[in-house]
Protein backbone atom coordinates (compact mmCIF):
# COMPACT_ATOMS: atom_id res chain seq x y z
CA UNK A 1 0.00 0.00 0.00
CA UNK A 2 1.33 3.26 -0.85
CA UNK A 3 0.24 5.81 1.54
CA UNK A 4 0.74 9.54 1.57
CA UNK A 5 2.94 9.30 4.74
CA UNK A 6 5.45 6.23 4.02
CA UNK A 7 6.02 7.36 0.52
CA UNK A 8 7.34 10.98 1.88
CA UNK A 9 9.49 8.90 4.21
CA UNK A 10 10.73 6.74 1.71
CA UNK A 11 11.35 9.78 -0.51
CA UNK A 12 12.85 12.13 2.23
CA UNK A 13 15.44 9.30 3.15
CA UNK A 14 16.42 8.20 -0.49
CA UNK A 15 16.73 12.16 -0.79
CA UNK A 16 19.23 12.79 1.70
CA UNK A 17 21.13 9.92 0.98
CA UNK A 18 21.52 10.81 -2.57
CA UNK A 19 22.64 14.52 -1.50
CA UNK A 20 25.02 12.78 0.91
CA UNK A 21 26.52 10.52 -1.50
CA UNK A 22 27.13 13.57 -4.29
CA UNK A 23 28.49 16.22 -1.53
CA UNK A 24 30.70 14.10 0.15
CA UNK A 25 32.06 13.74 -3.16
CA UNK A 26 32.40 17.14 -4.43
CA UNK A 27 35.17 19.23 -2.34
CA UNK A 28 34.37 22.18 -4.34
CA UNK A 29 31.26 24.73 -3.77
CA UNK A 30 28.77 24.85 -6.23
CA UNK A 31 26.98 27.96 -7.40
CA UNK A 32 23.34 28.58 -6.67
CA UNK A 33 22.44 27.25 -10.48
CA UNK A 34 24.20 24.01 -9.15
CA UNK A 35 23.22 23.48 -6.35
CA UNK A 36 19.70 23.67 -7.38
CA UNK A 37 20.43 21.64 -9.93
CA UNK A 38 21.92 18.92 -7.44
CA UNK A 39 18.75 19.17 -5.58
CA UNK A 40 16.34 18.68 -7.91
CA UNK A 41 18.03 15.75 -9.58
CA UNK A 42 18.15 14.11 -6.74
CA UNK A 43 14.78 14.62 -5.14
CA UNK A 44 13.76 13.14 -8.71
CA UNK A 45 15.84 10.57 -8.79
CA UNK A 46 14.80 9.62 -5.13
CA UNK A 47 11.66 9.24 -6.33
CA UNK A 48 12.27 7.38 -9.12
CA UNK A 49 14.40 4.52 -7.43
CA UNK A 50 11.27 4.46 -4.78
CA UNK A 51 9.28 3.56 -7.85
CA UNK A 52 11.78 0.85 -8.36
CA UNK A 53 11.06 0.91 -12.08
CA UNK A 54 7.47 0.24 -11.83
CA UNK A 55 6.25 2.79 -13.75
CA UNK A 56 7.44 4.60 -16.82
CA UNK A 57 7.36 8.20 -15.98
CA UNK A 58 10.60 6.89 -13.48
CA UNK A 59 11.86 4.73 -16.15
CA UNK A 60 12.23 8.14 -18.08
CA UNK A 61 13.62 10.10 -15.40
CA UNK A 62 16.57 8.17 -15.47
CA UNK A 63 16.87 7.51 -18.91
CA UNK A 64 16.90 11.32 -19.01
CA UNK A 65 19.36 11.73 -16.31
CA UNK A 66 21.72 9.14 -17.42
CA UNK A 67 21.82 10.31 -20.93
CA UNK A 68 23.39 13.08 -21.17
CA UNK A 69 27.19 12.58 -19.81
CA UNK A 70 27.60 15.53 -17.56
CA UNK A 71 24.37 14.28 -15.17
CA UNK A 72 25.61 11.09 -15.61
CA UNK A 73 28.26 10.79 -13.35
CA UNK A 74 26.03 13.03 -10.92
CA UNK A 75 22.93 10.68 -11.56
CA UNK A 76 25.04 7.50 -10.77
CA UNK A 77 26.85 9.15 -8.05
CA UNK A 78 23.19 9.53 -6.65
CA UNK A 79 21.47 6.44 -7.02
CA UNK A 80 24.54 4.76 -5.38
CA UNK A 81 25.61 1.61 -5.44
CA UNK A 82 22.23 0.02 -6.85
CA UNK A 83 22.81 2.42 -9.67
CA UNK A 84 24.42 0.04 -12.07
CA UNK A 85 21.13 -2.26 -11.83
CA UNK A 86 18.67 0.27 -11.81
CA UNK A 87 20.20 1.82 -14.79
CA UNK A 88 20.27 -1.65 -16.68
CA UNK A 89 16.82 -2.71 -16.00
CA UNK A 90 15.90 1.30 -17.30
CA UNK A 91 18.12 0.56 -20.27
CA UNK A 92 16.37 -2.83 -21.02
CA UNK A 93 12.54 -1.32 -20.41
CA UNK A 94 13.56 1.48 -22.34
CA UNK A 95 13.70 -1.28 -25.28
CA UNK A 96 10.15 -1.84 -24.73
CA UNK A 97 9.17 1.56 -25.44
CA UNK A 98 10.23 1.15 -28.82
CA UNK A 99 7.82 -1.79 -29.21
CA UNK A 100 5.28 -0.24 -27.39
CA UNK A 101 5.53 2.14 -30.38
CA UNK A 102 5.14 -0.64 -32.73
CA UNK A 103 2.13 -1.65 -30.75
CA UNK A 104 0.72 1.87 -30.58
CA UNK A 105 0.68 2.31 -34.73
CA UNK A 106 -0.83 -0.72 -35.19
CA UNK A 107 -3.64 0.43 -33.06
CA UNK A 108 -3.94 3.67 -34.64
CA UNK A 109 -4.21 0.84 -37.76
CA UNK A 110 -6.93 -0.57 -35.79
CA UNK A 111 -8.41 2.63 -34.63
CA UNK A 112 -8.26 4.49 -38.74
CA UNK A 113 -10.12 1.10 -39.81
CA UNK A 114 -12.85 1.16 -37.11
CA UNK A 115 -13.65 5.07 -37.17
CA UNK A 116 -14.34 4.30 -41.16
CA UNK A 117 -16.53 1.80 -40.20
CA UNK A 118 -18.32 3.82 -37.51
CA UNK A 119 -18.45 7.00 -39.92
CA UNK A 120 -20.79 5.08 -42.58
CA UNK A 121 -23.08 4.00 -39.57
CA UNK A 122 -23.30 7.99 -37.97
CA UNK A 123 -24.20 9.37 -41.17
CA UNK A 124 -27.65 9.86 -39.65
CA UNK A 125 -26.72 12.30 -37.05
CA UNK A 126 -27.61 15.31 -37.12
CA UNK A 127 -24.81 18.05 -38.49
CA UNK A 128 -24.70 19.95 -34.91
CA UNK A 129 -23.96 16.97 -33.20
CA UNK A 130 -21.39 15.46 -35.60
CA UNK A 131 -19.79 18.76 -35.92
CA UNK A 132 -19.78 19.16 -31.57
CA UNK A 133 -18.49 15.59 -31.13
CA UNK A 134 -15.32 16.69 -33.66
CA UNK A 135 -14.73 19.37 -31.76
CA UNK A 136 -14.60 17.71 -28.76
CA UNK A 137 -12.87 14.92 -29.53
CA UNK A 138 -10.21 17.41 -31.18
CA UNK A 139 -9.77 19.69 -27.63
CA UNK A 140 -9.23 16.40 -25.89
CA UNK A 141 -6.98 15.21 -28.60
CA UNK A 142 -4.74 18.38 -28.35
CA UNK A 143 -5.36 18.07 -24.63
CA UNK A 144 -3.19 14.46 -24.22
CA UNK A 145 -0.43 15.84 -26.18
CA UNK A 146 -0.16 18.78 -23.87
CA UNK A 147 -0.08 16.23 -20.68
CA UNK A 148 1.69 13.82 -22.64
CA UNK A 149 4.67 16.29 -23.32
CA UNK A 150 4.09 17.38 -19.48
CA UNK A 151 4.80 13.71 -17.95
CA UNK A 152 7.96 12.48 -18.02
CA UNK A 153 8.30 9.35 -20.77
CA UNK A 154 4.55 9.95 -21.48
CA UNK A 155 5.11 10.15 -25.07
CA UNK A 156 4.73 6.85 -26.55
CA UNK A 157 1.93 5.72 -24.52
CA UNK A 158 -1.56 4.79 -24.83
CA UNK A 159 -4.37 7.05 -23.31
CA UNK A 160 -5.23 4.06 -20.52
CA UNK A 161 -1.63 4.07 -19.79
CA UNK A 162 -1.25 7.62 -19.85
CA UNK A 163 -3.81 7.96 -17.07
CA UNK A 164 -2.36 5.72 -14.74
CA UNK A 165 0.85 6.89 -14.96
CA UNK A 166 -0.11 11.31 -14.34
CA UNK A 167 -2.14 9.45 -11.56
CA UNK A 168 1.59 8.08 -9.95
CA UNK A 169 2.75 10.94 -11.20
CA UNK A 170 0.71 13.49 -9.55
CA UNK A 171 0.73 11.39 -6.23
CA UNK A 172 4.43 11.94 -6.39
CA UNK A 173 5.12 15.46 -7.46
CA UNK A 174 2.51 15.55 -4.69
CA UNK A 175 4.85 13.94 -1.94
CA UNK A 176 7.72 16.00 -3.14
CA UNK A 177 6.46 19.31 -2.49
CA UNK A 178 4.97 18.79 1.06
CA UNK A 179 8.66 17.20 1.50
CA UNK A 180 10.70 19.79 0.15
CA UNK A 181 8.50 22.88 1.89
CA UNK A 182 8.93 21.45 5.14
CA UNK A 183 13.03 21.08 4.67
CA UNK A 184 12.78 24.87 3.55
CA UNK A 185 11.11 26.16 6.27
CA UNK A 186 12.89 24.25 8.79
CA UNK A 187 16.39 24.85 7.43
CA UNK A 188 15.26 28.91 7.36
CA UNK A 189 13.87 29.39 10.15
CA UNK A 190 16.93 27.45 11.69
CA UNK A 191 19.00 30.02 10.00
CA UNK A 192 16.40 32.40 11.66
CA UNK A 193 17.23 31.37 14.94
CA UNK A 194 21.03 30.99 14.71
CA UNK A 195 21.33 34.48 13.52
CA UNK B 1 7.54 -0.15 -2.97
CA UNK B 2 3.91 -1.88 -2.74
CA UNK B 3 2.67 -2.55 -6.27
CA UNK B 4 0.85 0.86 -7.93
CA UNK B 5 -1.93 1.34 -9.99
CA UNK B 6 -0.40 0.32 -13.37
CA UNK B 7 0.76 -2.85 -11.84
CA UNK B 8 -2.64 -3.49 -11.03
CA UNK B 9 -3.77 -2.42 -14.11
CA UNK B 10 -1.65 -5.04 -15.77
CA UNK B 11 -2.10 -7.24 -13.55
CA UNK B 12 -5.86 -7.11 -13.88
CA UNK B 13 -5.65 -7.96 -17.77
CA UNK B 14 -3.45 -10.98 -17.02
CA UNK B 15 -6.04 -12.20 -14.92
CA UNK B 16 -4.23 -12.45 -11.25
CA UNK B 17 -5.89 -13.58 -8.42
CA UNK B 18 -8.65 -11.53 -8.05
CA UNK B 19 -9.45 -11.19 -4.79
CA UNK B 20 -6.01 -9.78 -3.67
CA UNK B 21 -5.75 -6.84 -6.43
CA UNK B 22 -8.88 -6.41 -5.30
CA UNK B 23 -7.57 -5.55 -1.76
CA UNK B 24 -4.44 -4.00 -2.76
CA UNK B 25 -6.12 -1.47 -4.93
CA UNK B 26 -8.56 -1.11 -2.14
CA UNK B 27 -6.19 -0.22 -0.14
CA UNK B 28 -4.31 1.89 -2.36
CA UNK B 29 -7.54 4.11 -3.31
CA UNK B 30 -8.48 3.98 0.02
CA UNK B 31 -5.46 6.88 0.42
CA UNK B 32 -6.75 8.47 -2.53
CA UNK B 33 -10.89 8.87 -2.60
CA UNK B 34 -12.83 8.97 -0.12
CA UNK B 35 -15.14 5.70 0.38
CA UNK B 36 -18.37 5.67 -1.78
CA UNK B 37 -21.06 3.05 -1.18
CA UNK B 38 -22.19 0.68 -4.14
CA UNK B 39 -24.17 -2.15 -4.44
CA UNK B 40 -22.54 -5.47 -5.96
CA UNK B 41 -23.25 -6.62 -9.07
CA UNK B 42 -23.85 -10.22 -10.36
CA UNK B 43 -24.04 -11.97 -13.10
CA UNK B 44 -27.40 -13.35 -14.46
CA UNK B 45 -29.36 -13.82 -16.96
CA UNK B 46 -31.04 -11.35 -17.54
CA UNK B 47 -32.67 -12.30 -21.27
CA UNK B 48 -35.73 -13.77 -19.97
CA UNK B 49 -36.31 -9.93 -18.55
CA UNK B 50 -36.16 -8.69 -22.56
CA UNK B 51 -39.56 -9.64 -23.61
CA UNK B 52 -41.15 -8.23 -20.40
CA UNK B 53 -42.22 -4.79 -20.05
CA UNK B 54 -40.24 -2.24 -18.10
CA UNK B 55 -42.13 -2.62 -15.04
CA UNK B 56 -42.51 -5.76 -14.59
CA UNK B 57 -38.97 -6.33 -15.64
CA UNK B 58 -38.40 -3.89 -12.82
CA UNK B 59 -40.37 -6.30 -10.21
CA UNK B 60 -38.50 -9.35 -10.97
CA UNK B 61 -35.59 -7.02 -10.25
CA UNK B 62 -36.31 -5.69 -6.75
CA UNK B 63 -38.27 -9.27 -5.67
CA UNK B 64 -34.78 -10.98 -5.36
CA UNK B 65 -33.31 -8.51 -3.95
CA UNK B 66 -36.11 -8.66 -1.06
CA UNK B 67 -34.93 -12.57 -0.65
CA UNK B 68 -31.14 -11.58 0.08
CA UNK B 69 -30.33 -11.20 3.92
CA UNK B 70 -26.92 -10.00 2.78
CA UNK B 71 -26.11 -7.17 4.90
CA UNK B 72 -22.79 -4.89 4.28
CA UNK B 73 -21.18 -3.03 6.28
CA UNK B 74 -21.52 0.63 6.08
CA UNK B 75 -18.55 2.78 4.58
CA UNK B 76 -17.77 3.82 7.56
CA UNK B 77 -16.08 0.54 8.39
CA UNK B 78 -12.46 -0.35 8.79
CA UNK B 79 -10.35 -1.64 6.25
CA UNK B 80 -9.99 -5.40 8.35
CA UNK B 81 -13.40 -5.27 8.97
CA UNK B 82 -14.36 -4.44 5.24
CA UNK B 83 -11.37 -7.60 4.05
CA UNK B 84 -13.33 -10.12 5.76
CA UNK B 85 -17.28 -9.05 5.01
CA UNK B 86 -15.52 -8.65 1.60
CA UNK B 87 -14.80 -12.52 1.33
CA UNK B 88 -17.88 -13.42 3.04
CA UNK B 89 -19.75 -11.31 0.56
CA UNK B 90 -18.18 -12.33 -2.71
CA UNK B 91 -19.95 -16.03 -2.20
CA UNK B 92 -23.38 -14.80 -1.75
CA UNK B 93 -23.25 -12.84 -5.09
CA UNK B 94 -22.61 -15.59 -7.66
CA UNK B 95 -26.06 -17.10 -7.16
CA UNK B 96 -28.21 -14.44 -7.33
CA UNK B 97 -30.45 -13.34 -10.34
CA UNK B 98 -29.38 -9.55 -11.20
CA UNK B 99 -27.57 -8.21 -14.43
CA UNK B 100 -24.45 -6.86 -14.76
CA UNK B 101 -24.53 -3.68 -13.41
CA UNK B 102 -22.99 -0.53 -15.97
CA UNK B 103 -24.57 2.37 -14.51
CA UNK B 104 -20.60 3.17 -15.02
CA UNK B 105 -20.90 3.15 -18.70
CA UNK B 106 -24.27 5.39 -18.56
CA UNK B 107 -22.56 8.12 -15.87
CA UNK B 108 -19.57 8.63 -18.26
CA UNK B 109 -21.25 8.70 -21.19
CA UNK B 110 -23.54 10.82 -20.06
CA UNK B 111 -20.60 13.30 -18.46
CA UNK B 112 -18.22 12.49 -20.77
CA UNK B 113 -20.04 13.49 -23.90
CA UNK B 114 -17.12 13.26 -26.23
CA UNK B 115 -16.67 9.24 -24.80
CA UNK B 116 -20.35 8.53 -25.45
CA UNK B 117 -20.57 6.14 -27.80
CA UNK B 118 -24.28 6.22 -27.76
CA UNK B 119 -26.99 7.85 -29.90
CA UNK B 120 -30.00 6.82 -28.13
CA UNK B 121 -29.90 6.61 -24.79
CA UNK B 122 -31.29 3.57 -22.83
CA UNK B 123 -34.45 3.86 -21.54
CA UNK B 124 -34.46 2.62 -17.74
CA UNK B 125 -35.97 4.77 -15.12
CA UNK B 126 -34.02 4.78 -11.82
CA UNK B 127 -35.29 3.12 -8.39
CA UNK B 128 -33.94 4.11 -5.16
CA UNK B 129 -34.33 1.64 -3.20
CA UNK B 130 -33.24 1.17 0.40
CA UNK B 131 -32.73 -2.25 1.22
CA UNK B 132 -29.92 -2.93 2.85
CA UNK B 133 -29.85 -5.96 0.76
CA UNK B 134 -28.02 -5.86 -3.07
CA UNK B 135 -29.30 -3.11 -4.85
CA UNK B 136 -29.57 -3.18 -8.05
CA UNK B 137 -31.19 0.43 -9.67
CA UNK B 138 -32.52 0.44 -13.24
CA UNK B 139 -31.46 4.11 -13.98
CA UNK B 140 -32.41 6.40 -16.67
CA UNK B 141 -30.15 8.14 -19.02
CA UNK B 142 -30.35 11.81 -17.54
CA UNK B 143 -29.48 14.57 -19.77
CA UNK B 144 -25.61 15.62 -19.05
CA UNK B 145 -26.38 18.63 -16.86
CA UNK B 146 -28.95 16.30 -14.95
CA UNK B 147 -26.29 13.00 -14.61
CA UNK B 148 -24.18 14.71 -11.74
CA UNK B 149 -26.61 15.90 -9.32
CA UNK B 150 -28.09 12.83 -9.89
CA UNK B 151 -25.49 10.50 -9.56
CA UNK B 152 -24.28 12.47 -6.13
CA UNK B 153 -27.81 11.95 -4.72
CA UNK B 154 -28.15 8.54 -5.08
CA UNK B 155 -24.73 8.19 -3.87
CA UNK B 156 -26.21 9.74 -0.30
CA UNK B 157 -29.21 7.88 -0.57
CA UNK B 158 -27.51 4.65 -1.09
CA UNK B 159 -27.26 2.97 1.83
CA UNK B 160 -24.89 -0.13 2.48
CA UNK B 161 -22.63 -1.95 0.37
CA UNK B 162 -18.70 -1.76 0.26
CA UNK B 163 -17.49 -0.53 -3.42
CA UNK B 164 -14.54 -2.51 -2.75
CA UNK B 165 -15.96 -5.41 -2.17
CA UNK B 166 -17.75 -4.37 -5.65
CA UNK B 167 -14.62 -3.74 -7.21
CA UNK B 168 -13.30 -7.45 -6.96
CA UNK B 169 -16.66 -8.56 -7.76
CA UNK B 170 -16.29 -6.38 -10.97
CA UNK B 171 -13.31 -7.71 -12.29
CA UNK B 172 -14.43 -11.46 -12.03
CA UNK B 173 -17.25 -10.12 -14.31
CA UNK B 174 -15.14 -8.71 -16.67
CA UNK B 175 -13.92 -11.92 -16.82
CA UNK B 176 -16.64 -13.26 -17.74
CA UNK B 177 -17.77 -10.80 -20.20
CA UNK B 178 -16.85 -12.00 -23.47
CA UNK B 179 -17.73 -11.13 -27.06
CA UNK B 180 -20.41 -13.11 -26.90
CA UNK B 181 -22.51 -11.52 -24.46
CA UNK B 182 -25.45 -10.73 -24.96
CA UNK B 183 -25.83 -8.04 -27.25
CA UNK B 184 -29.14 -5.79 -28.42
CA UNK B 185 -30.60 -5.71 -24.88
CA UNK B 186 -31.01 -2.42 -23.01
CA UNK B 187 -27.98 -1.27 -20.49
CA UNK B 188 -29.26 -2.14 -17.01
CA UNK B 189 -27.36 0.12 -14.49
CA UNK B 190 -26.77 -0.27 -10.82
CA UNK B 191 -26.18 2.03 -8.75
CA UNK B 192 -22.34 2.58 -8.97
CA UNK B 193 -21.15 5.35 -8.31
CA UNK B 194 -17.14 5.35 -8.24
CA UNK B 195 -14.40 5.00 -10.25
CA UNK B 196 -13.80 1.17 -11.54
CA UNK B 197 -10.40 -0.34 -13.21
CA UNK B 198 -13.19 -1.52 -15.74
CA UNK B 199 -16.45 -1.36 -16.35
CA UNK B 200 -18.95 -4.98 -17.97
CA UNK B 201 -19.55 -3.71 -21.50
CA UNK B 202 -23.36 -4.00 -23.23
CA UNK B 203 -23.99 -3.50 -26.11
CA UNK B 204 -26.42 -0.96 -26.40
CA UNK B 205 -29.57 -1.07 -28.54
CA UNK B 206 -28.90 -0.24 -31.96
CA UNK B 207 -25.29 -0.50 -31.80
CA UNK B 208 -23.14 -1.94 -33.38
CA UNK B 209 -21.97 -5.28 -31.65
CA UNK B 210 -18.94 -6.50 -33.54
CA UNK B 211 -16.24 -7.13 -31.80
CA UNK B 212 -14.48 -4.02 -32.72
CA UNK B 213 -16.58 -1.95 -31.15
CA UNK B 214 -17.23 -3.88 -28.12
CA UNK B 215 -13.22 -3.78 -27.13
CA UNK B 216 -13.57 0.12 -28.31
CA UNK B 217 -16.37 0.61 -25.97
CA UNK B 218 -14.55 -1.38 -23.19
CA UNK B 219 -11.68 0.72 -23.47
CA UNK B 220 -13.17 3.79 -23.61
CA UNK B 221 -14.96 2.63 -19.85
CA UNK B 222 -11.95 2.14 -18.82
CA UNK B 223 -10.51 5.39 -19.81
CA UNK B 224 -13.73 7.04 -18.22
CA UNK B 225 -12.79 5.05 -14.49
CA UNK B 226 -9.37 6.37 -14.62
CA UNK B 227 -10.52 9.79 -15.62
CA UNK B 228 -13.01 9.89 -12.58
CA UNK B 229 -10.02 8.25 -10.31
CA UNK B 230 -8.41 11.38 -11.66
CA UNK B 231 -10.29 13.57 -11.34
CA UNK B 232 -11.14 13.19 -7.50
CA UNK B 233 -6.73 13.74 -7.05
CA UNK B 234 -7.14 17.07 -8.49
CA UNK B 235 -8.64 19.51 -6.29
CA UNK B 236 -11.55 21.19 -7.81
CA UNK B 237 -11.65 18.71 -10.64
CA UNK B 238 -15.04 16.31 -9.25
CA UNK B 239 -16.90 19.14 -10.28
CA UNK B 240 -16.12 19.83 -13.94
CA UNK B 241 -17.82 17.27 -16.54
CA UNK B 242 -16.92 17.05 -20.05
CA UNK B 243 -13.02 15.07 -20.92
CA UNK B 244 -11.59 18.10 -22.03
CA UNK B 245 -11.63 20.41 -19.37
CA UNK B 246 -11.12 17.84 -16.85
CA UNK B 247 -7.92 16.97 -18.86
CA UNK B 248 -7.03 21.30 -18.72
CA UNK B 249 -7.24 21.28 -15.00
CA UNK B 250 -5.01 18.20 -14.67
CA UNK B 251 -2.18 19.90 -17.23
CA UNK B 252 -2.87 23.00 -14.88
CA UNK B 253 -2.40 20.74 -11.86
CA UNK B 254 0.90 19.31 -12.84
CA UNK B 255 2.39 22.03 -14.56
CA UNK B 256 1.79 24.40 -11.07
CA UNK B 257 3.00 21.32 -9.04
CA UNK B 258 6.30 21.01 -11.44
CA UNK B 259 6.64 24.97 -11.04
CA UNK B 260 6.31 24.28 -7.32
CA UNK B 261 9.09 21.89 -6.87
CA UNK B 262 11.73 24.23 -9.33
CA UNK B 263 11.06 26.98 -6.84
CA UNK B 264 11.51 24.68 -3.82
CA UNK B 265 14.58 23.51 -5.02
CA UNK B 266 15.89 27.35 -5.94
CA UNK B 267 14.96 27.69 -1.96
CA UNK B 268 16.72 24.71 -1.12
CA UNK B 269 19.92 25.88 -2.78
CA UNK B 270 19.99 29.50 -1.77
CA UNK B 271 18.93 28.41 2.18
CA UNK B 272 22.46 26.82 2.46
CA UNK B 273 25.90 27.39 1.33
CA UNK B 274 26.42 23.75 1.13
CA UNK B 275 23.77 21.23 0.73
CA UNK B 276 24.20 19.61 3.98
CA UNK B 277 20.48 19.34 5.01
CA UNK B 278 21.62 18.31 9.02
CA UNK B 279 18.05 17.17 10.09
CA UNK B 280 18.79 16.38 13.54
CA UNK B 281 20.52 19.80 13.80
CA UNK B 282 17.59 21.03 12.27
CA UNK B 283 14.64 19.89 14.92
CA UNK B 284 16.45 19.31 18.03
CA UNK B 285 16.71 22.67 20.12
CA UNK B 286 14.62 24.31 17.93
CA UNK B 287 11.95 22.35 18.36
CA UNK B 288 10.38 25.05 20.38
CA UNK B 289 10.72 27.64 18.43
CA UNK B 290 8.97 25.88 14.99
CA UNK B 291 5.39 27.46 15.72
CA UNK B 292 4.56 25.79 12.06
CA UNK B 293 2.80 23.19 13.74
CA UNK B 294 1.67 21.16 10.14
CA UNK B 295 5.56 21.43 9.29
CA UNK B 296 6.40 19.79 12.08
CA UNK B 297 3.57 17.08 12.38
CA UNK B 298 4.55 16.19 8.99
CA UNK B 299 8.18 16.43 9.55
CA UNK B 300 8.76 14.15 12.85
CA UNK B 301 7.33 11.28 11.23
CA UNK B 302 9.38 11.94 8.51
CA UNK B 303 12.33 12.44 10.80
CA UNK B 304 12.48 8.71 12.22
CA UNK B 305 13.73 6.81 9.10
CA UNK B 306 16.42 9.71 8.70
CA UNK B 307 18.48 9.36 11.95
CA UNK B 308 20.91 6.48 10.73
CA UNK B 309 21.15 8.27 7.11
CA UNK B 310 22.35 11.29 8.48
CA UNK B 311 25.76 12.26 6.11
CA UNK B 312 27.36 14.66 8.43
CA UNK B 313 27.74 12.19 10.99
CA UNK B 314 30.44 9.62 10.41
CA UNK B 315 28.75 6.83 12.46
CA UNK B 316 26.02 5.84 10.25
CA UNK B 317 25.49 3.19 12.66
CA UNK B 318 23.60 5.05 14.99
CA UNK B 319 21.16 2.85 16.75
CA UNK B 320 19.12 5.94 18.29
CA UNK B 321 16.04 4.76 20.33
CA UNK B 322 13.63 7.16 18.52
CA UNK B 323 10.63 6.26 20.92
CA UNK B 324 12.72 7.86 23.98
CA UNK B 325 14.27 10.62 21.38
CA UNK B 326 11.65 12.42 19.82
CA UNK B 327 9.11 11.82 22.53
CA UNK B 328 10.37 14.05 24.59
CA UNK B 329 11.67 16.43 21.62
CA UNK B 330 7.94 17.00 20.67
CA UNK B 331 6.45 16.28 23.67
CA UNK B 332 6.50 19.71 23.83
CA UNK B 333 3.69 19.99 21.35
CA UNK B 334 0.06 19.31 22.88
CA UNK B 335 -1.39 15.59 22.19
CA UNK B 336 -4.15 17.21 21.27
CA UNK B 337 -2.93 18.02 17.73
CA UNK B 338 -5.25 16.29 15.59
CA UNK B 339 -2.65 16.10 12.43
CA UNK B 340 0.02 14.95 14.67
CA UNK B 341 -2.35 11.54 14.62
CA UNK B 342 -2.69 11.47 11.01
CA UNK B 343 0.93 10.24 10.39
CA UNK B 344 0.72 8.33 13.51
CA UNK B 345 1.12 5.26 14.54
CA UNK B 346 4.70 5.64 14.57
CA UNK B 347 4.57 7.98 17.05
CA UNK B 348 3.19 7.91 20.35
CA UNK B 349 3.66 10.94 22.81
CA UNK B 350 4.60 11.75 25.51
CA UNK B 351 3.86 14.74 27.85
CA UNK B 352 5.90 14.23 30.37
CA UNK B 353 9.95 14.20 29.27
CA UNK B 354 13.47 15.30 29.83
CA UNK B 355 13.66 17.13 26.89
CA UNK B 356 16.38 18.77 27.97
CA UNK B 357 18.64 15.48 28.20
CA UNK B 358 18.01 14.37 25.16
CA UNK B 359 18.58 17.47 23.29
CA UNK B 360 21.82 17.57 25.01
CA UNK B 361 22.50 14.05 23.36
CA UNK B 362 21.20 15.27 20.11
CA UNK B 363 23.92 18.18 20.00
CA UNK B 364 26.43 15.40 21.10
CA UNK B 365 25.89 13.46 18.06
CA UNK B 366 25.90 16.62 16.03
Amino acid sequence: MRSPSSLKQEFLKRWMRGLQRCTSSSKKDMNILERKKVIKLSADLAMASARNGKTSWSRALIANASRDNDNRILAERILGPESDILIKRVSTSVGTVSCNRKIRSKKILKRSCNSVRRVRKGTHLPHQKVLAKSIAKRLVQKRTQILKRLVPGGEFMDELSLIEETLDYITYLQAQVDVMRCIASATELKNRNND
Amino acid sequence: MEPNLGTIARSISIRPNREETGLESLQFREEIHRLMIVPPENGSSFTALLELPETQAMELLHSPHSDKGVTVPLSGVPLHGINDDHKSYLPSFNGNLTFPSNKVLIERAAKFSVFASGEHSPETSSVPSDSSANLEKVKSEPADTDSNPNSSQLLVSDPTVNIKNQRSEKRKEREKKGKGCTKKTKIEISQDAEKLPYVHVRARRGQATDSHSLAERARREKINARMKLLQELVPGCSKISGTALVLDEIINHVQSLQRQVELLSMRLASVNPRIDFNLDSLFAPESGSLVDSNFSSMVSPLLWPEIPFNGNRQQHQQQWNFDALHRPLWGREEDSHTFITMENSLLSYDSANSASLHSNQLKMEL
